[in-house]
């Protein structure tokens, strides 16, 4: 009995609670919504860029020259090699799609070579499975396997 | 005997319920746990294919790409087991990619839209077709990467952009009364020049302090009494958990595209005007041709439904949907009802056109 009325006040204080809560969300939801409170939130985020730029710029400088005079690199210089490393990481990007693109050339040039042999093979050699996506290896002994193309697929 | 005295105590029954609190506040939830292999990196950015779990034949040809926002980290895709979109997909047969565009450090602070549009997603997706086999994909972009898909989608319709979902996509700023971040950012009041000379990029604590701010009774504390009437629930505190790892795992945006989204689209709405220019290239979403399913959140604070609707109009595929799904901005997609609503008949959209 005295469980069931501690559960129904709490369920009673819950649900004021719910009430309440509607009412203040959607109460503070307009109210940031408002002109007002977009200007003053600028005004705030503005003081506070005036006042930490000059601070932020003036050390930024005398870090810089500080590192300069014990000849050690600066942010600019790691901004700067940063820059250089994606540059060159696109370009070795397009190597690969150059590589990938000269693959593809070299099997699709092979195939017509492959199917039907003059001489049919050797009883042991036909017992070898061909590889399912590349021409024989025999017939063009330069084609790439497959294998080796998702070896390099995989650069983590 | 602990419960025997936590019976007789409240006191002692309330100071386990802080300490669970506290804990699964301050510990991080295991995430993103769909097994997955990297096979594409530049810069910061990398590129994820899922482990395919079901045979090859019964697979979809077209391969997935997910694309999510700049300033969050994508793994609201793949939250959970059990609440993960991504592994939802995989087995469905998806061949699903992911596109992590990683944090931008201070050296980042030049990229813009041109970069991430015309640089990273064109590379991203030739290694996508090169793996996968297939010359046609489908794109999912969620928030800001919808914007980012779309942009490639104009600019690039033929390659090979077969369908395009938009979530919950930014791209019509026009009705600014709706808009509580156009009027922040509004230029009497916010001075992006001065943050951007000050941070270089837009800081992901700023970021985060936006997006919690639009409803700051839900976010700062009905969300966490939440979790205190619950904490006895562990599939709440589990589900809670993992949303608030990744809700607390901000970072920050790259100051270009972060000037970008505010002057050239909050401001002066340039891609719905067809003003918007990426690499000298105009943005035409008329250009766009790839089958379309625009997905709208119905209480979305962030993006609300007047910026994706007239969008959609505008967009020149010929077969378009668009779906309406009761929710906010994540909820639609990493909320309980995800799996029962927008996720099914996304896979169902889906399916049909990747024959």
């Amino acid at each position: 009995m005295g469980e069931e009325q501690g559960g129904k006040k709490v369920d009673q204080f819950r649900g004021a609670r719910e009430a309440y809560m509607d009412v203040w969300a959607k109460a503070m939801g307009e109210m940031v919504n408002t002109e007002a409170y977009a200007q003053q939130s600028g005004a705030v985020l503005d003081a506070y860029l005036t006042a930490s730029q000059p601070f932020k710029a003036s050390l930024e400088k005398a870090m810089v020259n500080a590192l300069q005079q014990l000849s050690m690199p600066t942010r600019p210089d790691f901004i700067s090699l940063a820059e250089r490393l994606t540059n060159i990481e696109m370009r070795l990007d397009d190597s690969d799609t150059k590589l990938d693109r000269i693959e593809h050339a070299i099997q699709k040039l092979a195939i017509p070579a492959s199917p039907q042999p003059a001489v049919p093979p050797a009883p042991a050699a036909r017992a070898i499975p061909a590889p399912q996506t590349a021409p024989a290896p025999r017939v063009t002994p330069r084609v790439i396997p497959p294998a080796k193309k998702n070896a390099r697929k995989g650069h983590k | 005997m602990a419960q025997e005295m936590i019976e007789a105590n409240p006191f002692a029954a309330m100071q386990q319920k802080l300490q669970t609190m506290t804990k699964v506040m301050t510990t991080q939830a295991p995430i993103a746990l769909t097994p997955k292999e990297v096979i594409w990196t530049l810069n910061k950015a990398k590129l994820y294919r899922y482990i395919p779990q079901v045979p090859k034949e019964q697979r979809h040809p077209v391969p997935l790409l997910l694309v999510f926002a700049l300033m969050n980290r994508p793994y609201i895709l793949d939250l959970r087991p059990g609440a993960s979109f991504v592994e939802f997909m995989v087995k469905q047969g998806y061949d699903v990619y992911l596109l992590d565009w990683g944090a931008p450090g201070i050296e980042d602070k030049n990229l813009k839209f041109d970069d991430y549009t015309l640089e990273y997603m064109p590379r991203a997706i030739r290694k996508m077709k090169a793996v996968s086999g297939s010359e046609e994909f489908s794109l999912l972009g969620w928030c800001i990467g919808a914007i980012l898909t779309s942009i490639y989608g104009s600019l690039r319709p033929d390659d090979g952009l077969r369908n395009l979902i938009l979530l919950t996509a930014p791209l019509d700023f026009s009705q600014r009364e709706q808009l509580t971040f156009a009027r922040w950012t509004d230029e009497r009041y916010f001075d992006i020049d001065k943050l951007l000379a000050t941070f270089g990029n837009m800081p992901a604590e700023m970021i985060d302090y936006g997006a919690k701010a639009l409803k700051p009774v839900e976010n700062y504390v009905s969300n966490y009494l939440r979790l205190w009437d619950n904490i006895e629930n562990p599939q709440v505190v589990e589900s809670w958990q993992a949303m608030n790892t990744w809700v607390t795992d901000n970072i920050p945006l790259a100051g270009g595209v972060f000037r970008q989204l505010i002057v050239d689209l909050y401001r002066n709405d340039r891609l719905m005007k067809g003003e918007l220019m990426i690499r000298g290239e105009r943005v035409d979403l008329g250009k766009l041709r790839a089958n379309l399913l625009a997905i709208i959140a119905e209480n979305d604070h962030i993006t609300p439904p007047c910026q994706t609707e007239p969008a959609v109009a505008r967009i020149g595929s010929a077969d378009k949907e668009i779906y309406r799904v009761p929710g906010g901005h994540i909820g639609i997609m990493a909320g309980s009802g995800a799996s029962k609503r927008t996720w099914p008949h996304l896979n169902e959209w889906l399916a049909q056109r990747s024959k």
